[in-house]
């Protein structure tokens, strides 16, 4: 790790500090490209309210100083009424609810490389809100040499509507993320 | 903050640019931000080790690339009830410390509607210090009426 830059210098929020950060730890649980392949829907154990704290510091980490997303009082004279998160906050909300084992944990897989995404959004999310997700298996292919895996994840809000729908994609390493890309 | 409203919209209308500087502080914290610890983003040793990428350094997150192209479109109209209701990306060359990523957005399409919501189509790039594209996005914008 860099002798400079450490993460513990960054943690803010109670999430933040509770959450698993190093990816290596159980590595060796996560799921696999080659073992991924199944039917139904699985439910996050976990749901993540959303506090004041979760929202700033989400738009801190990607520098952006929009009112909407830092200023709960000129926030709420907005047109969602409420403090709001950034539309990307979806990714904190999936690592979240992902936790580090399970359905979806080869999310955490050292050295998965993020070629694109596709995300529909319906409604904003918004301080208060208590969301929750379903996974499903959706696709996985073998392009170029490299291994692609996409789920389809549906987060809800505490009043079951739909927020968002996420086609997540990496492209996954063979075995613990030791080995070139060869981009 | 600019406003703005679906009747002012036009084709090839450019949206306000943003421009990044990022450094490996910047990745770190996106890192905490995020929940996002790939060691590929915030393990400099590991990644020079794996050179999974090439050139052995940390990479930012492609989520923290899209996030800045996200807030070209949250920054243009965001505030006046603008929506993204979708967004699909691909990411092309990696963002490394060091680089400045410049991000811009122009309407490429223009949906007039009377029983929903209007809507344009925004096609997004981001372009580092040596103009080389790093990644492009397109949204679905639902924008009020003037």
């Amino acid at each position: 790790m860099n002798d400079e830059i450490r993460i513990e210098d960054f943690l803010i929020t109670k999430k933040q500090k509770e959450f698993e950060y190093d990816f290596f730890k159980k590595a060796e649980e996560y799921e696999k490209w080659e073992d991924v392949d199944f039917d139904g829907v699985y439910e996050s154990e976990r749901t993540f309210v959303v506090e004041e704290e979760d929202i700033k510091a989400y738009s801190e980490g990607i520098l952006d100083d929009n009112f909407l997303f830092n200023d709960r009082e000129a926030a709420e004279k907005g047109p969602f009424r409420a403090l709001t998160a950034h539309p990307l906050f979806l990714t904190s909300v999936g690592f979240w609810l992902t936790g580090d084992s399970g359905p979806g944990s080869w999310v955490r897989t050292p050295g998965a490389i993020n070629p694109g995404q596709v995300i529909e959004f319906y409604e904003p999310i918004c301080l208060g809100d208590t969301i929750r997700a379903t996974h499903r298996f959706h696709d996985k292919w073998i392009k170029r040499g490299k291994r692609y895996l996409t789920y389809v994840t549906e987060y809800f809000n505490q009043k079951d509507q739909m927020v968002a729908k996420w086609w997540i994609t990496l492209i996954l390493p063979r075995s613990k993320g030791e080995e070139s890309h060869n981009f | 903050m600019a406003t703005i409203a679906f009747d002012q919209v036009e084709p090839d209308m450019q949206l306000p640019s943003i421009t990044r500087h990022v450094d490996q502080r910047v990745i770190t914290r996106n890192a905490t931000a995020s929940l996002d610890y790939n060691p590929i983003h915030v393990d400099p040793v590991w990644a020079k080790k794996v050179n999974l990428l090439g050139k052995g350094t940390t990479i930012a997150h492609g989520m923290c690339t899209f996030s800045f192209m996200t807030s070209v479109i949250t920054d243009w109209c965001y505030s006046n009830g603008g929506f993204i209701s979708r967004m699909e990306s691909k990411f092309i060359v990696p963002v490394r410390p060091g680089d400045i990523i410049t991000c811009k957005g122009v309407v490429t399409e223009k949906h007039p509607r009377r029983s929903t919501k209007s809507f344009v189509v925004v096609e997004l790039t981001a372009e580092n210090q040596n103009n080389e594209i790093v990644a492009v996005a397109k949204a679905t914008v639902t924008l009020p009426s003037a």
